[in-house]
């Protein structure tokens, strides 16, 4: 079966790319492909805890990031230096991704079949 | 040879991407290359509108699809979501969801995502037009 390598990279709510991407990683497990989903850049900021896009009238998909393991994607990644950047701790993320460097990134990427950012 | 699909995301005339992602195709075409499927995503189903008519000097975004879509019998589908979303509609979704009126390009089909994870198993590329 080919893999993917789903890439965030933009802000959770001032875009709506994160959701539709997360959509596409949804559909892709259901088809039991093998996914990775990598946090960079800005899309770090996707899994700061306790979000409340309500107020902006927009709906709320930070809770489905939760919930990923269930649909069989397990391998979740955050871009440690893109944290450090925005001076945030694995400890203000939801308890789903492993903290890692620049090279685990590229060799991630490398790996993949398929590597879609959106 | 290889076989492509692509994931077309850009928003029609404001945004270079459906206009390379045309000429990407012409040119895999040329180059002995196949398409297995065009998947139209996000703002990218703004183009199956067969209402949106740009002025005659310019290329109408819509025809180019259509016309490369039935001389080289490729597959335009239209994210289902994205497109209600948005407003563009066939006559079978419109009656689904009580809309009055229908736009979609008869080149192009609407169909969910899973259209999309079909092609990338079945392609040895998907490029993403954004």
């Amino acid at each position: 079966m080919k893999s993917i390598c789903i890439i965030f990279n933009k802000v959770p709510y001032g875009s709506q790319s994160s959701r539709e991407l997360l959509d596409i990683a949804l559909m892709a497990a259901a088809f039991d492909m093998p996914i990775k989903a990598l946090f960079i850049e800005q899309g770090v900021l996707q899994l700061i805890n306790k979000q409340q896009p309500e107020v902006l009238d927009i709906k709320n998909h930070s809770a489905t990031f939760k919930a990923l393991e269930l649909y069989g994607i397990e391998e979740i990644y955050v871009d440690a230096n893109a944290l450090n950047n925005y001076q945030l701790t694995h400890d203000d993320l939801m308890p789903i991704a492993e903290l890692i460097d620049n090279n685990a990134i590229s060799e991630h990427i490398q790996q993949s079949d398929f590597v879609l950012m959106l | 040879m290889a076989i492509f699909s692509l994931l077309v995301t850009a928003t029609p005339y404001s945004a270079q991407g459906q206009f390379s992602a045309l000429q990407f195709v012409r040119v895999a075409i040329n180059n002995g290359h196949s398409i297995k499927r065009v998947f139209f995503y996000a703002d990218g189903v703004l183009v199956a509108s067969r209402l949106n008519h740009p002025p005659s000097d310019e290329i109408n975004l819509t025809k180019a699809w259509a016309k490369l879509a039935i001389e080289q019998d490729i597959d335009l589908v239209v994210c289902v979501t994205a497109a209600l979303k948005r407003g563009i509609t066939n006559h079978a979704e419109a009656e689904r969801n009580a809309l009055t009126g229908e736009n979609l390009d008869p080149a192009f089909e609407i169909s969910g995502l899973g259209q999309l994870t079909e092609a990338m198993l079945e392609s040895d590329r998907l490029i993403t037009f954004g």
